[in-house]
């Protein structure tokens, strides 16, 4: 049954993978030229206007606005997922955590189109590669727990606070100025703020890592990433399991 | 009637809707209220009704999207249902192919099986090179036509039809028509909902006629139509 449910989002992640593309002019490239567009405002705002960053600010400033935006963009889009499956819920009962999971699958596809272009950049910009950057591989699965469980409570309490949409698009720029995507976090004034921002904010902690290992060749701390897996998996877990109980609760809501 | 020729059993089927219209404010409303029937194995069952008789609400109880807020559904040995409806049950922006996969695999069937009744589907439909286009292009005949080639195609242990019949053009509906009484004439068992009871009495043997949500009239599908007919007319004087 659950692989009958992956099998399901995964061909609805490939369908509008493929209506995507065909819908814009410059398709699949977009992918990469969004994130980059971002990343050069930022670099044009902090770097020119403002003189600040330092030294390889591109490549930091890469590191970590291509992983939050991932994230931050796949949140938005699972936030509705619920909503938007309606049409398809109309048909008969199936469980419903099929359109987080298929929102969730379409974004990983594209960002290992993303993850690639990323490490070929910092690659040819000068950095030295090592096989320190294979850590990367332990970083995406903790990225996609994250996405995953999150979105799940996002979708879920959208159906029934549509207002909550409100909410999410603020998190997200929240996310964007605390999280360290254009000021590092191991450069605040107080050592002890950073030292808190890496414990309590996962986000800081991963667009961080991102860098110790692209742009440092230097392991994730392996005890804060365990902890932050955990939680993420536990969630998941927990909203897995209520997303299968309330099935038909959530078609009757949005049907009414 | 005993129990082993029956396909299924509603009993006191109630639905209520609150609707928020304010901060504060709601008003509720009720589908369906206290709606009981039995539908044998094998037969086709008609439910007719004036818009905003329940209708929906009763065929997304059976179709199993969601449950009654009182009563039970007791159905036996029915393992797939089929909901064919107009204007429901798309992503209008995939196309009516991938649509059609999506609509099978949620019916049960695996993505290859899916695959391999994609040509029927498309043969049936008579959409043409529409069928590869977005669903959002179509006409609502179209759809219709979509939903019903998808859903007719495949096998089901319980068809349920809302209306599908009275929209697309002549020569597809005498085909839809057509492939329906197949179904009809092999034990398939139908439920078959419209607001025009000579079209309830065209197919069915036995029919219930809903008002308001409340069940008026049940049994012989020639006197629930002369029901029907009736309540049509007090309507209008």
């Amino acid at each position: 049954m659950f692989i009958k449910s992956l099998v399901l989002a995964h061909t609805m992640a490939a369908m509008r993978l493929k209506s995507e593309a065909s819908k814009l002019y410059l398709s699949y490239l977009w992918w990469i030229l969004e994130p980059m567009l971002y990343v050069a405002v930022f670099y044009f705002a902090f770097s020119y206007l403002l003189n600040r960053g330092g030294e390889n600010f591109l490549v930091f400033l890469m590191c970590g606005k291509i992983p939050l935006m991932w994230y931050t963009k796949t949140l938005i889009k699972n936030s509705m997922s619920l909503t938007t499956g309606k049409g398809l819920m109309g048909q008969r009962d199936f469980p419903k955590f099929v359109f987080p999971y298929s929102h969730t699958l379409e974004a990983a596809y594209k960002e290992t189109v993303v993850y690639l272009f990323l490490v070929a950049f910092v690659w040819l910009y000068g950095f030295e590669a090592g096989v320190e950057w294979l850590y990367l591989l332990a970083l995406v699965p903790v990225m996609l727990l994250l996405i995953l469980s999150t979105g799940m409570v996002a979708a879920y309490i959208t159906v029934y606070v549509p207002d909550f949409r409100m909410i999410i698009a603020m998190f997200t720029m929240a996310l964007l100025f605390v999280s360290g995507v254009f000021w590092d976090v191991r450069a605040l004034p107080d050592p002890r703020m950073t030292e808190l921002m890496l414990i309590y904010n996962p986000f800081a902690f991963m667009l961080d890592a991102h860098r110790q290992v692209l742009m440092y060749r230097t392991a994730p701390d392996w005890t804060q990433l365990g902890y932050i897996a955990g939680g993420a998996a536990l969630l998941l877990l927990i909203m897995h399991g209520w997303f299968a109980s309330q099935s038909q609760r959530i078609a009757r809501r949005l049907y009414s | 009637m005993t129990e082993t020729n029956l396909a299924l059993q509603a009993n006191n089927i109630s639905v209520t809707y609150h609707s928020r219209t304010g901060l504060f404010k709601s008003f509720k409303f009720q589908a369906l209220n206290n709606v009981s029937f039995k539908v044998k194995r094998g037969e086709t069952f008609g439910v007719m009704g004036r818009n905003g008789c329940g209708k929906s609400s009763l065929l997304r109880v059976l179709a199993g999207v969601y449950q009654a807020d009182a009563g039970e559904l007791v159905t036996h040995d029915i393992a797939t249902r089929t909901l064919l409806t107009l204007g429901l049950g798309f992503d209008a922006t995939l196309s009516g192919a991938d649509n059609a996969i999506l609509s099978m695999m949620l019916q049960g069937f695996s993505r290859e099986e899916a695959k391999a009744y994609l040509p029927a589907v498309r043969n049936f439909s008579e959409l043409g090179d529409f069928f590869e286009r977005p669903v959002k292009t179509y006409s609502s005949g179209m759809r219709s036509r979509l939903g019903f080639s998808t859903g007719i195609t495949t096998q089901t242990d319980l068809l349920l039809i809302d209306e599908t019949l009275a929209v697309g053009d002549k020569t597809f509906n005498a085909k839809a028509e057509k492939a329906m009484m197949e179904r009809i004439d092999s034990d398939q068992t139908v439920i078959f909902v419209s607001h025009s009871g000579a079209q309830v009495q065209k197919i069915c043997q036995r029919a219930i006629c809903l008002e308001r949500g409340k069940l008026v009239a049940e049994g012989d599908v020639k006197d629930v139509a002369q029901e029907y007919a009736n309540i049509n007319d007090k309507k209008l004087d």
